[in-house]
């Protein structure tokens, strides 16, 4: 067995122009999955019941099912209503079925990574000791006083480590988006393959790409831990 | 300046405080003894509304509420009047020791920044650590941990101070730098309530003992009267059991 090298270089060259896709879902997806992730994982520690309820429905339900399920229907659905939405109800001119597919895929992404980031978020506020909330309060600080400057500050740098695990986790879910017909690295991978039926040179090139891009996110994440939690770091004294 | 009345407090059935009352004046060091679970911890708590009482009375100089119902005007009087230093120092961990200082005058009462890093450094001088201005938490041994709480509670100059065990997380030859400090401010003429089992400390420095067991106040006096001549057996038989424990020697 040989493998086509001639074809492999050509289809790495024409890959790269996939990355920027790839990127924007991830960075699209984060944009939103952070702030919302993290408003979700501070009302579940606060006091509202119902919102409380909400949420812990929503998380079981993102993470009970599979991402590729997910896609389909929300792919299935979405389109549809806002079809519907747009034209029926609005009565607005507007061909919804001419929206990017990426828009969809940074849609489903960020309905899964929101929930991801929620239990990641959760469990980093709870690493923060109670006592400096009390703390703070005693000095005569506000409860929101105390979130914004003492307890969020610790809890972020306390998520990063689980965060870069979503990210690598999303930007390999990303590879998913061909099934929206989103033209990202996996999908140009498929395509260029099809033609010759070089799938295995094909997708032995994407391995390389996905390791250098997952190493990249990776490697910003410690750098950015590192920066962050320079209050751990004892110093001699 | 401040008094309390009645003072109760139950977490779930368990009747913590069954009706304290206690009385302090400008200049009083009070020091609450008691064994474990007799409430001192969370009477002090109360006073901070770090705890909720569910019911009790305070006129702490202009300011009159009942505990319970006290309203977030009153809760934020009341705090800045007072401050508080914890069992676990409870410092803020992403901050300095400076910027740990500084957090309840720049934030809480709006102190312009140069003043309040002034007043900061007079604080963490007093308690001995001009040389740990920009030392985080984790840099520092508990005693100077400790101590960084304490400038944390003076530096907004309150009223009362309340310490809530403060040398208990502390290795045995730690706790005499934090007493050192307490000893001072209790010369200078602040006003203290302090929850603790250094024995020795209540009988040097106290003005006022009070003796708590079970939910109740047993019995209250100069620390004097108290070590010397307690009236009630519980006081008796607490004062001998600790007092024992004290002259061991290994």
């Amino acid at each position: 067995m040989q493998l086509n090298t001639q074809f492999m270089w050509e289809t790495f060259l024409h890959v790269l122009q996939g990355i920027p896709v790839t990127l924007i879902i991830v960075l699209v997806t984060l944009l939103f999955s952070v702030p919302f992730g993290f408003s979700m994982a501070v009302s579940r520690s606060g006091e509202g019941k119902i919102g409380r309820k909400i949420i812990t429905a929503y998380v079981s339900l993102i993470r009970g099912t599979p991402v590729v399920l997910q896609i389909l229907f929300l792919y299935s659905l979405l389109p549809t209503v806002l079809n519907y939405l747009i034209k029926e109800m609005m009565g607005l001119p507007y061909n919804v079925f001419r929206i990017s597919p990426i828009f969809y895929a940074c849609a489903v992404f960020t309905l899964n990574t929101t929930a991801v980031l929620s239990e990641v978020f959760r469990s980093a506020l709870s690493t923060v000791n109670r006592g400096q909330m009390e703390a703070a309060l005693s000095i005569g600080m506000t409860a929101a006083q105390a979130y914004f400057r003492i307890i969020i500050p610790q809890a972020l740098v306390a998520a990063l480590p689980n965060m870069c695990n979503a990210t690598v986790g999303l930007l390999k879910s990303t590879s998913l988006a061909f099934m929206m017909t989103v033209k990202d690295v996996t999908a140009i991978a498929r395509i260029d393959a099809s033609f010759g039926y070089d799938y295995l040179e094909a997708y032995l090139v994407i391995f390389a790409v996905y390791i250098v891009l997952c190493s990249a996110v990776q490697g910003a994440f410690y750098l950015t831990e590192h920066m962050a939690a320079a209050y751990k770091k004892p110093v001699a004294s | 300046m401040l008094q309390v009345k009645n003072v109760r407090k139950a977490f779930g059935d368990n009747q913590v405080l069954r009706g304290v009352d206690m009385e302090v004046r400008k200049g009083d060091i009070v020091v609450i003894l008691g064994p474990s679970g007799s409430g001192k911890t969370t009477f002090l708590r109360c006073l901070n509304f770090l705890e909720q009482a569910d019911s009790g009375t305070m006129d702490f100089d202009e300011v009159h509420t009942e505990l319970k119902s006290a309203s977030k005007a009153v809760i934020s009087k009341v705090r800045k009047k007072t401050a508080f230093v914890f069992q676990n120092y409870n410092l803020f961990q992403n901050k300095t020791a400076l910027q740990n200082v500084m957090e309840g005058l720049t934030v809480a009462r709006k102190v312009p920044k140069l003043e309040a890093l002034v007043k900061a450094k007079a604080a963490l001088d007093k308690v001995g650590l001009s040389e740990r201005y920009d030392y985080y938490p984790s840099q520092l041994s508990g005693g100077q941990q400790q101590r960084v709480g304490i400038a944390r509670a003076i530096a907004v100059n309150p009223d009362v101070l309340l310490f809530d065990e403060p040398t208990s997380a502390l290795d045995p030859e730690l706790i005499g730098e934090v007493l050192a400090v307490m000893k001072k401010l209790a010369k200078e003429g602040a006003t203290m309530i302090i929850v603790t089992h250094e024995m020795s400390f209540a009988q040097e420095a106290a003005s006022k003992v009070i003796f708590m067991d079970g939910g109740v106040i047993v019995e209250q006096g100069s620390a004097k009267q108290i070590f010397t001549s307690p009236r009630e057996e519980r006081t008796i038989q607490f004062l001998r059991r600790v007092l024992r424990d004290y002259d061991y020697v290994i």
